[in-house]
Formats: structure tokens, sequence, C-alpha cells
């Protein structure tokens, strides 16, 4: 585990981060270690899915309902296919779909946390800074908004986009109403953190500084005030990324999500909890045990970066 | 939302305290609506059955029996039937039975808002004689007649008089959507739409009872998983259907009985054939031309669908119904084989070599593995290049879409409620007009079956009738008007000591139920 690859193109800065309070830290924590692993591993797993994945589960052509229900690594009693997690009811390889649907659970989990970042820290950069008004509408708004589980603001926007997308265009919507059903379910508490540490940074001297000589109140919050704030920020958006592909797996398992011809891991494990009595086990099993793998990795990971950037734990 | 509403259903049932008993019974598809004439569709009709009631209506064996009716006649010189009403009934509100309510009920039933208005096409006039005798005049001789209408429930005139609910809204909605009065042995106690619908004994009902239930509560459960585990815990006595992945698992388990069956119910594919083009605009519709609706039947594998997808439990069909049943054509038994090569010369001779992409509309909680076999067809039609996007929704917007028009190509299941190949003609392959070919929504049309209906209908000789019948599923073959796919297998899970009769369409009667001490 020690072994960590080096990065052989810029070792001066990987060696200052692997030398630096972090990196001692990421040192000394195996459970960050293999959940990086983990994630590196899946990670890079959706992203080369084209070029790793025996099928491309996407393109219907290419599937040969006979080969429906094929055991894994045992070959199918029909067409004498042989399948290393068994195949689903369309003949679909499970291994190919999981690749692919873990694009898509990354891909909507990475969009839905960036999309509520950049929400939740613009709103509390303006309620922190500015105060008054601004703030007292910003952070009832988000106090509402709290009282309400973050999965039933996400089915709340689904609904609405669906009714107002025209038919013809809801698979290819549905991803991006996945993301900004998440995203807009999650945006409080960056909002909430920035704000708090927005109020504590503005009364700094360097505030201070930036507006006597006249810089504009964007600038200050942009260029001053938002780098000072950004490592609370870091860790937020690790755990909600955990967080918004459990959302968007749960969606997609409620049938509100990704389509069933475009399925993400939720929609996989909705199409194998289907076949759990009948004994097809493996349709449910790889999925749900890749989305219980990446899903939890990333938030050990999340849990160690909070630890390791709070002072108070040194 | 429907999902989540269901799970919040279910955990509201499973914390009811049960009666000693009450039977609790649960199924894919909530019945849409409770107005008898509104939904002409097998969840409606069937659930209705226990509330409403016919003149005649049938039996365990499927054998038309008297039912609001004591005994019918024929009219002299064939000019329709005579039928003597059951007096002394009266509707779960009080109000007796007499002709009016016939007569209210057939003005309602047969008016254009009504989904049920094709049943009485033949209907030339309906005369009350007094109180207790109705004569329905017909157009011509119709010797199926009685057994057409087993399914046209009577409505109280003053109640829907007094709760302005005279005509049935299809779509819509209005007193008669949400609440019942009927004669039936079950009265109507609480209905949620989506939820739960619980229904009681009529202990005024005139006939006698079969059944020892005090209380029936209808739970739609739209995942089969779900469905079946609460039948496995005892929190549900009955579903149906049961995931045919799970049969092979209830038959062995202790405690739950797999009644299984086959329904009259035909499942197939139908086309948009009046529209000149695409639903996306993306181009002049193919389905116009034959060849195309052709080359879609030989290339949907059906052997393989019911191979894997039915799990060998479901029979291929050739025709608009299953084998055995009373007009079928032994003469056109056969299905078009799979042959892509075949289907992809008649694509390019329709000049649509590089096929085309087009939408597939699909229900995903009415028919057994409805939107698997959707998928499964995508998959096939993409092997000769046609690229289908799937848009399975819940059957509840289903029809609406359909009437709607939007679609290219649907599934359809049908199921004929007279139990004779004539009830698919009449809805399936008329051109649709007024009240005939109601549920034809692609718009197929054809003048020999047009001018081949009345006279079928009006047929007393067995063989020149068949005949007839045969000729339509000749021509119904020929032009590919629909692409008749598989037989629905019945497959209905039932705890230990409840008997049940299970009906081959599919009806289930309260009636028939009984709960062991």
């Amino acid at each position: 585990m020690t072994d960590f690859p080096t990065n052989q193109t810029q070792p001066g800065r990987f060696r200052r981060a692997w030398n630096s309070d972090l990196g001692w830290s990421f040192r000394h924590a195996p459970v960050a270690m293999v959940s990086l692993a983990v994630v590196l591993v899946l990670v890079l797993a959706a992203v080369f899915a084209p070029l790793i994945a025996p099928h491309d589960p996407f393109d219907p052509s290419t599937l040969n309902l006979m080969n429906g229900f094929s055991k894994p690594m045992e070959p199918n009693a029909f067409t004498g296919d042989t399948f290393w997690l068994g195949t689903d009811d369309q003949g679909r390889d499970v291994f190919s779909t999981i690749l692919y649907g873990m694009r898509i659970s990354l891909f909507v989990g990475v969009m839905a946390v960036a999309f509520a970042m950049t929400l939740g820290i613009t709103l509390g950069l303006i309620a922190g800074y500015l105060g008054g008004w601004a703030d007292t509408i910003i952070m009832r708004v988000a106090d509402v908004q709290l009282t309400f589980p973050a999965i039933l603001v996400a089915m709340l926007v689904f609904g609405i986009a669906k009714g107002v997308t025209p038919p013809e265009y809801r698979n290819e919507m549905a991803i991006w109403v996945l993301v900004f059903a998440i995203g807009l379910s999650d945006w409080v508490q960056f909002a909430r953190v920035v704000r708090g540490a927005a109020m504590v940074e503005k009364s700094r001297d360097y505030v201070a500084a930036a507006r006597l000589i006249g810089r504009s109140r964007s600038a200050i919050m942009l260029r001053h005030i938002l780098p000072n704030v950004l490592s609370p920020v870091l860790v937020i958006a690790t755990i909600s990324l955990a967080l918004a592909i459990i959302a968007e797996a749960t969606l997609s398992f409620l049938g509100v999500g990704a389509p069933p011809t475009q399925p993400s891991l939720g929609t996989l494990i909705r199409i194998g909890q289907g076949f759990l009595f009948s004994g097809e086990w493996w349709i449910l099993a790889f999925p749900a045990a890749t989305l219980l793998a990446l899903a939890l990795s990333v938030n050990l990971l999340g849990d160690w970066l909070r630890d390791a950037l709070n002072p108070r734990l040194r | 939302m429907a999902r989540l509403s269901l799970a919040v259903a279910l955990t509201v049932l499973v914390g009811t305290t049960t009666h000693a008993s009450e039977f609790r019974w649960a199924s894919t598809t909530d019945p849409q609506t409770m107005d008898p004439h509104a939904v002409n569709s097998t969840p409606v009709l069937s659930f209705l059955n226990n509330v409403y009631e016919g003149l005649v209506r049938r039996g365990k064996d499927m054998t038309l029996e008297p039912s609001l009716a004591t005994s019918w006649e024929p009219l002299e010189n064939g000019g329709g039937w005579r039928f003597y009403l059951r007096e002394g009934v009266t509707f779960h509100d009080g109000s007796a039975f007499t002709a009016e309510d016939v007569l209210w009920s057939y003005q309602r039933a047969s008016s254009v808002l009504a989904d049920t208005a094709s049943w009485f096409s033949p209907v030339a006039a309906m005369v009350a004689k007094d109180d207790y005798t109705v004569e329905i005049r017909t157009k011509a001789p119709n010797p199926i007649f009685p057994d057409s209408i087993a399914n046209w429930m009577i409505m109280d005139k003053g109640w829907s008089d007094a709760n302005e609910a005279q005509y049935p809204a299809k779509d819509g909605e209005n007193y008669a959507t949400l609440h019942a009065n009927g004669t039936g042995p079950f009265l109507l106690v609480e209905r949620d739409p989506g939820l739960s619908t619980v229904l009681e004994p009529n202990s005024d009902w005139w006939g006698e009872a079969e059944h020892n239930l005090t209380r029936a509560t209808f739970t739609p459960i739209q995942n089969p998983a779900t469905a079946v585990a609460a039948l496995l815990s005892g929190d549900i006595d009955m579903i149906n259907p049961v995931p045919i992945q799970d049969a092979a698992r209830l038959e062995q388990a202790p405690g739950v009985d797999l009644i299984r069956g086959t329904e009259t119910r035909v499942i197939m594919l139908g086309f948009d054939q009046t529209s000149p083009e695409l639903l996306s605009g993306a181009g002049p519709n193919p389905f116009l031309d034959e060849r195309v609706r052709r080359a879609v039947s030989m290339a949907v594998n059906v052997p393989a669908i019911l191979q894997t997808i039915m799990r060998g439990s479901a029979e291929p069909a050739s025709q608009l119904v299953p084998a055995g049943l009373r007009g079928y054509s032994e003469a056109n038994a056969a299905r078009p084989d799979l042959d892509l090569d075949g289907a992809r010369a008649l694509l390019a001779e329709a000049g649509y070599p590089d096929g085309f992409s087009f939408e597939l509309k699909c229900t995903n909680d009415r028919y057994l593995n409805d939107a698997s076999v959707c998928q499964a067809v995508v998959a096939m039609l993409a092997q000769i290049g046609l690229e289908v996007t799937l848009d399975a929704m819940p059957v509840r917007n289903y029809w609406t879409e359909l009437r709607a028009d939007n679609f290219d190509m649907y599934l359809l299941g049908w199921s004929p409620g007279t139990f004779d190949a004539e009830h698919p003609l009449r809805f399936l392959a008329h051109t649709p007009v007024a009240d005939l070919g109601t549920w034809n929504f692609g718009g197929y049309s054809n003048a020999r079956i047009d001018a081949l209906l009345p006279l079928i209908q009006s047929e007393i000789d067995e063989s020149a009738r068949q005949a007839m019948l045969d000729e339509t599923a000749a021509i119904l073959q020929q032009e590919v008007a629909y692409v008749p796919l598989y037989v629905q297998p019945l497959l209905w899970g039932v705890r230990d000591g409840i008997t049940v009769t299970q009906r081959p369409d599919n009806f289930f009667m309260l009636r028939w139920v009984n709960l062991a001490d």
C-alpha cells in the first residue's frame, strides 16, 4: 500500500503534496488509502468503459435475447456464450452494464455536486458578505428547504421537469434533469458553510484593505474571501458526492431517474430487484455491490479529509 | 411518485388490524375509474362486476347466466331480444331497479362519451314494455347479442341524475368515477385512486352469497417483487398477476398456492396507419406501407421472447384471438417465421434500406412483463436497422396517449369480452367510426372487413360464419394490420386455505372467494 504510483511528469509538485501535512495524514490513514484506490479503480473503469466493456449495452442491435438470464461464469444453455457476471432479462452483459451505468452515476453525481457547489457558494458569499436583507432571504429559503428531505425536493423537481419537457426529449433530458434535481436539493449545506466562513473573513484586515483600495464587492467576494473558505467546501463536496450518487440511485430505483435504455446503477438495481425471488441474484447483487463500494469509499475519503483539515484534531 | 405512494399504501395496509374474514388482494393495475361505462378494460370491468351487475352474467365456466334479467328470448323474425327483469332488486342506495334504469343505462353506455358504445352498434332501439320487460331491437338478427352485453352494467337513473353523472367521463372525472351505486353483491365503501379501494358485502343482494367475506380491500402494487413479498409475508391474501419469474418459487413456497391458466388475451403490436408523418416529424410515416409492417412482423423473434422473458409459460399467437376460442381461424394458424434478411429486403424495397427511427409506446404495469417485452422488441428491430425510442408508461396515462395519436407503434393486449372472434373485429379491425373501431388506435381500415362485420354478427349458420371469420383473419394477416405476439398466461398467487375461481377472461369475482375459518 505504501508504493503509491508516482507521477513522473511533475515529481516536484507531487513530492510537495506527499510531504505536506495532508500528505502526512494520508500516509498514516490506511482506510483513506484503500478508499482512494477503490475510487480510482472504479472511476478509471467508468471513464474507459468503452475500451474495457465486452459489449455496448446501449446499442440494442448487439443484444441477443436468448442470452437472457445467463449465470455468471457459466456458458448460456442456448448460445454457449459466457459472461463474467451473467446477463439480465434482455441478454445484456451485467459487467458491461455496470461499467456504463457507473459512468452515468458518476457523471450525475459530479455534475450535481458542481451545480450545488456553484449555487451554494454564490448564495453563501452573498449572504455572508452583504448580510442584511439578502442574508435573511437566502438563509430563510435555505432553512425552509432543509425541512424537506433532499430526496423529496429532487422528486418534486423531477416531476415538474418531466411534465414540462416534450416526450421526445424526455430520455435525453432525463440525465440533466437528474443533475438539476439533485443539485438543487443539495446547495443549502454549501451556502451555510460559506456564509459562516465569509462572515468571519469579512472582518479581517485583508478584506478591509481590499475595500480601502476600492475593489468592487464581487471582486472581494470572489478573489479574496472565496479562496479562504474553500477547504471546508472541499470536505462538503466530497461527502456530497457520495450522497449525490446515492440520491441518483434512489431516484432511478424509484423509476423516476435514468431511463431503462440508459441504465445507471440505481436503474440496474431496480431491474435486478424484480428477479431477486426467482434466483437470478446476480442482476441485483453486482450493481448493488458496485454502488456500495463507490459510495462507501467516496464517503470514507470525505471523512478522512474532514478530519485531516480540522486543526483541532491534529 | 406512484411507486412511492404505493409503498405508503402498503405500510398503511400492514399497520391495519385485520378482521377475521377480511380479504386483501393486490394487482399491478388500479382500475382507472369506478364508472362501468367509461373505460372498457379488464381491470375496470372485472373490478366493477363485484359492484354493478348486468342483465346477464358469466358463470365460473364462462357460460351465460341470468343476472338482473331472469330470462330472455329472441323476438319474432330475428328482430332482437326480449329480457324479463328480476323483480324486487334494489340498488345500494335503496332505490328500486326497473326497466327505466335499463333504458337509462343503454342511453348512457351507448353515448359517444362512453367507451362501451360499440357494444350497442347492432341495436336499433330499446323499448320498455312494462316495468320488468325490455325489448332490445337489433338492426339485423344478432344471435350472440346476449353474450355481447355480459359486461353492460346497469346504473340507477335517479342516482346518476342527482349526482350529475349523466355521462361517463372517459379521461376526466365526475361523481361516478369515484363513487358507485350498483345492485351487485358488494358495496363500494372507500375509493382512494392508486392507494386502496374497499368493498363490503351487500346484505340486501338478491342472490345467494357463496363467499364468506365481511370486507375486501384492493391495493394496487405496481412493483411485482413487492407484491410477491407481501403475499409471502401474509400481508396480502392474493396477487394477480404473479410475476412470471416468481411462479416457480411460489409453486414451492409453503403457505401459498399458484393458480395457473391461460388468459384469452393476445398481446400484439399495433401501428399508426393514418398519420402522414412520424410522431417526431422526422419524415413520412413508413408504417403506411404494408411491407414495412410485414418487415416488423418478420423481425420480432417471438419464440425467444417466450423462452426467456415469458419463461416458457405462454403460447405464440397468430391472430387477434387465441386458439380454441369461438371463431378462431384454424386456416390462419401460422405465424410469420423469423427472417431478418427477408425483413431487411422488404425495408429496402419500401425505400428504407438504412432503416428509420420511430417511437414505440408501451405500458409498464398492465400486461405481464410488458416493458421487458417492449425492450426486447426494440433490440430485435435494431437488428434490421430500425432505431426505436421506447416510451414505457403506466397504464393510467396510456390510453389517453394512444387516443391522442401520440405513437408510431404501440403494444396492446386484447381479451374478447364475448369470447368470440367477432369481438376484436368490432373494436380493433373495423375502421374507426362513432361506435365501431373504438380501440383501433392506429386507424387500420379495410372495406371488406367493414362489410363482413355486420354479416358475421347476423349469421346464424356456424360454418358460413366461420368462413367469413377465416376471411377476415386472412386479410388482417395479409395486410399486417397488427403483429400478434403471444397469448398471455394467467398466474394468480393465493394464500393457502383461500378458494378463488379463475376465469379465462382474468375476471376476479369476490363472490366466489372463501376464506378458511
